[in-house]
């Protein structure tokens, strides 16, 4: 290994560092460190004359590895690396040492600060000794996309793609295209009609010359890499097809809750009990009427049934509040004389358009009634004949604290939106995790909220959470384009710093395949060792630090680099004390 | 216990001048800003609740209403424009209906044709008394004039007949008012089941209604002095005219002009002066708008003003046409006082907004009552 030659560079950002840590002291005393050619602060290390003074360095100082003193790796870890790049050098010989977010913003005391950053560069700099340069790699996609899901999230994406002259599979699993959207009368808050929106989507799915439907069908094992993935479907006749394609997009959607199990309620025991799904089924046929064919002339309806509550589910449906309100557009344009009663939790209005849509309905002389969740739900119970209604509501309203009877003669449930039973056989066959609520778990929730940690698979629509139709569609035409962007470059850049087996140590125990998050490991019965495939994996070292005999290790992520890393941040201040 | 809500309360409180009552939610400024809500005592927020929910037997067992004397800060300070002042407003008209057993008061504040109807009815029927019925029992209009040069007044307007009819009146308004005041106490205290009140604390805290009635000091707690002021002119100067037209009416309504240091003359000016400056400040006001108090009117707050304004313009047209020596004016401008005073008194003041003059009092006397009451 060639003698190593290091620059270290220590950031003020501004006054972000600069204030809490004497940048000038820090950069002195590293720069007496053996192996380390040169240490300098400057203002701004990101800005373009920052990167080129470390060019310059290089050149000037024939130096090989590079630390930079500065944020957190996640904001410009890339931006040095190319700036190093640009130099000759490898990029994976620069280490970055955090004083911003883990240091000079948490803390108080500049001298201790100082000193901390001190502790933080010099274990970089024992670190970055260890780094072995690594090759970029990337693999070719296929330009077709396989869509799961049918309804107005995989229909748009479907589109999407489909438009832009690619090949898309779309596949679901009822007989028919549309989803829950398809079952719906009117959309809030513009009341337009969502047949008049999810009809030419269901069209240009099936007559397009690019996208090829399959109904009756479900997805069952996945398998390859991003860019190259193989699937085989089972259609209708048994007919076995087996379909290739780059990228994945799951749109598997949720299912409305059983509002059977919350005894309260009494689904199924009264018959003018409905859900809200039911409800729109009884306004597209364009009456509201009672089991008994009677107009009801008070009609209750209960938000949040099965969301919000520990016993059923924790979260919010986020679509319930505005369609309940719907729903007293709709009955009054049928009723208007009705008692229309919202029983609700609490009243959500997040959405553009949404407060106004809530502020427009209270007009409509209706009556808001709220419940605890936490307390009690209301609870239905049958009227007495002299009662003059159908059923009686009884509830602690929260507003005034009365104990209240509430006479109805329909009940419409809101009920939440739920996981479908058989999710868990889709995230298996294409590697994706799951939350606590049987939502798809999405790379990064703000920053990256359409891929997922399996590399050409994205998530869309409500599978990865409750949500409404303008934020499924939005979400579908982003995963497209993200899916049109590596099909327009033709190959996509995999991970570099992947786990590898020493062969001469490993003794077949299969602990690595076993614990590997996303399948990126098999066991080779030949040679009875382990092997990763270097573009499923991730190198989260999940392997590494499981397996027993230190066969695997990390690329980047060695044992020596990270022992030399922890002696670093020994060596300064813990042998003072 | 649980309350049943009554859904189609909204539809009926609509016609009492309820407006956008499903504007309110719940932040509860309005309580927080009023000067005279208190502990046990909390208005307007909680009275909105109970209206938005329809529920019926709790609203009519309310007193707060009757608490407020709509200064007006809680409608500046909403920030939904619920317009919480006004609501109790609508409320208290609400519960006057409520109070009335006859159902009449209800008929008067949702129809205004049942109302002017009636008013007419009555003014019709003074016409007619002075013009036919009394000329039949010899009682009749001159032209001849006293010594003085003052108009003959008791040659048509009979003292001991106008004496007995005004006892006939008062007897009646009174008799009304009673016993709404007997089911408001009813509704209000009786009926409450969790709590009991002693009778000693009903005869100790007996004073306050005297000196509610003449004082108001619940009004005087709002921000706002000035409506307190130029109410409490207007009421004194009503009871005064009360007082003498019915009980002291042989020494009131003379045909002899009485030197102006009479009590006669000026208590009857003051009292002029004290009805004469509190409907001018409410009627500019209700024109101007610029007060909220005054920002929405219901046609029985008109009805009021228009009534109790013409009663004291056509009474100090009969003073200066009676010592001036006009008769036939005299004559004519009695009768307008008289069909304007009569049905003014039997509609507005046992059915209609008047009638606050024995609710409110009470209801300051009810609330006294339930600071005091123990648990049965």
């Amino acid at each position: 290994m060639e003698e190593p030659r290091i620059g270290v560079y220590v950031c003020w950002c501004g006054t972000n560092i600069s204030k809490m840590v004497d940048v000038e002291k820090v950069a002195d005393e590293v720069s007496k460190l053996t192996h380390v050619v040169i240490a300098k602060n400057y203002k701004y290390m990101c800005s373009d004359p920052g990167q080129e003074l470390i060019i310059k360095d290089i050149h000037g100082h024939k130096l090989n590895r590079v630390v930079v003193a500065a944020c957190s790796p996640r904001i410009h870890e890339l931006t040095f690396r190319n700036a190093v790049e640009k130099a000759g050098i490898n990029p994976y010989l620069f280490e970055m040492a955090n004083i911003r977010e883990q240091d000079s913003w948490v803390h108080t005391d500049r001298v201790e600060a100082t000193s901390k950053a001190l502790d933080l560069i010099v274990a970089a700099i024992q670190r970055v000794k260890y780094h072995e340069p690594l090759q970029k790699r990337s693999v070719t996609v296929d330009p077709a996309t396989l869509v799961i899901g049918g309804g107005i999230s995989g229909m748009a994406a479907a589109l999407e793609i489909a438009n832009a002259g690619k090949k898309v599979f779309l596949i679901e699993k009822t007989n028919q295209l549309g989803g829950q959207v398809a079952k719906l009368d009117l959309t809030f808050p513009h009341l337009s009609s969502a047949q008049q929106l999810i009809q030419p989507f269901i069209q240009g799915t099936e007559n397009h010359p690019n996208i090829e439907v399959f109904l009756n069908t479900e997805i069952r094992d996945v398998t390859g890499y991003i860019g190259n993935f193989k699937s085989t479907v089972q259609m209708a006749e048994n007919e076995n097809i087996e379909l290739k394609f780059g990228n994945i997009i799951a749109a598997v959607g949720l299912k409305p809750f059983d509002p059977s199990k919350i005894e309260e309620y009494g689904y199924g025991r009264f018959p003018d009990v409905i859900t809200s799904l039911e409800f729109e089924e009884m306004l597209s046929k364009g009456n509201i009427l009672t089991k008994y064919g009677k107009e009801p002339r008070n009609i209750a309806i209960i938000h949040c049934v099965g969301s919000r509550n520990k016993k059923y589910h924790p979260y919010c449906s986020r679509t319930c509040c505005m369609a309940a309100l719907k729903y007293v557009h709709e009955i009054r344009a049928c009723l208007p004389s009705a008692n229309i009663f919202e029983i609700y939790a609490d009243m959500r209005a997040y959405g553009k358009g949404h407060e106004e849509f809530y502020a427009l309905t209270t007009h409509k002389q209706i009556i808001f009634l709220m419940y605890d969740q936490q307390e009690a739900l209301p609870v239905i119970r049958h009227a007495n004949k002299n009662d003059n209604c159908n059923m009686i509501i009884e509830m602690n309203e929260k507003l005034s604290g009365e104990s209240i009877e509430v006479p109805v003669d329909m009940v419409i449930l809101m009920v939440n939106m739920e996981a479908h039973d058989n999710v868990k056989e889709v995230v298996r066959a294409i590697g994706v995790s799951l939350c606590g609520n049987q939502f798809f778990i999405e790379k990064h929730p703000k920053l990256d909220p359409v891929a997922t940690t399996t590399g050409g698979v994205f998530i869309v629509g409500t599978c990865q959470g409750p949500k409404d139709i303008p934020d499924s569609v939005a979400q579908a035409r982003a995963a497209a384009a993200r899916i049109l962007a590596t099909i327009a470059q033709g190959s996509v850049a995999v991970e570099v710093t992947t786990a590898c087996v020493n062969e001469n140590l490993c003794c077949g125990c299969q602990t690595c395949v076993r614990v590997c998050p996303y399948g990126a490991i098999s066991y080779n019965q030949e040679k009875r060792v382990s092997e990763v495939n270097e573009v499923l994996c991730k190198g989260c070292g999940t392997c590494g630090s499981a397996c027993p005999t230190g066969a695997i290790s990390s690329k980047h992520f060695t044992d020596k680099q990270i022992l030399a890393e922890i002696e670093g941040i020994m060596s300064m201040s813990f042998k003072g004390a | 216990m649980s309350v049943r809500l009554n859904p189609d309360l909204r539809n009926e409180l609509v016609r009492f001048g309820i407006g956008d009552w499903n504007a309110c939610y719940h932040c509860g400024t309005c309580t927080a800003i009023c000067p005279l809500s208190e502990e046990g005592f909390l208005f307007p927020r909680k009275k909105i609740r109970l209206m938005q929910m329809g529920l019926e037997s709790q609203l009519e067992s309310s007193v707060e209403p009757w608490l407020c004397y709509y200064c007006g800060d809680c409608t500046k300070t909403c920030p939904r424009d619920a317009n919480p002042g006004e609501l109790m407003m609508s409320l208290r008209r609400y519960l006057t209906s409520t109070y009335d057993w006859t159902g009449l008061s209800k008929k008067f504040y949702t129809s205004e044709v049942w109302e002017l109807a009636w008013i007419l009815f009555f003014a019709i029927l003074v016409v007619i008394s002075f013009l036919v019925v009394l000329p039949s029992f010899g009682y009749q209009y001159t032209a001849e004039l006293t010594p003085e040069g003052g108009v003959k007044v008791n040659s048509f307007a009979p003292i001991p007949i106008v004496e007995a009819f005004d006892w006939i009146m008062a007897l009646i308004v009174a008799s009304l008012l009673i016993s709404n005041i007997i089911r408001m106490y009813y509704k209000i205290i009786w009926k409450n089941s969790k709590t009991k009140v002693s009778l000693w604390v009903h005869i100790r805290e007996f004073w306050l209604l005297i000196f509610n009635f003449a004082v108001q000091p619940k009004f005087s707690k709002c921000d706002d002095k000035r409506y307190w002021l130029s109410h409490w002119f207007l009421m004194s100067g009503y009871t005064i005219m009360f007082i003498v037209i019915v009980v002291y009416l042989p020494w009131f309504q003379t045909e002899e002009i009485l030197p102006v240091w009479d009590p006669q003359r000026w208590l009857g000016y003051y009292a002029t002066f004290g009805l004469l400056f509190g409907l001018t400040v409410a009627i500019i006001g209700r024109f101007r708008k610029k007060d909220v108090k005054f920002q929405f009117s219901h046609i029985s707050d008109w009805l009021f003003l228009i009534m109790l304004t013409l009663t004291v313009i056509t009474g100090i047209l009969i003073h200066i046409f009676r010592i001036n020596g006009m008769p036939m004016a005299t004559f004519i401008s009695y009768i307008a006082h008289m069909a304007v005073l009569v049905p003014m008194i039997l509609i507005e003041v046992p059915f209609s907004k008047w009638s606050h003059l024995a609710y409110r009092p009470f209801a300051v006397y009810f609330t006294q009552l339930k600071k005091h009451a123990v648990p049965k």
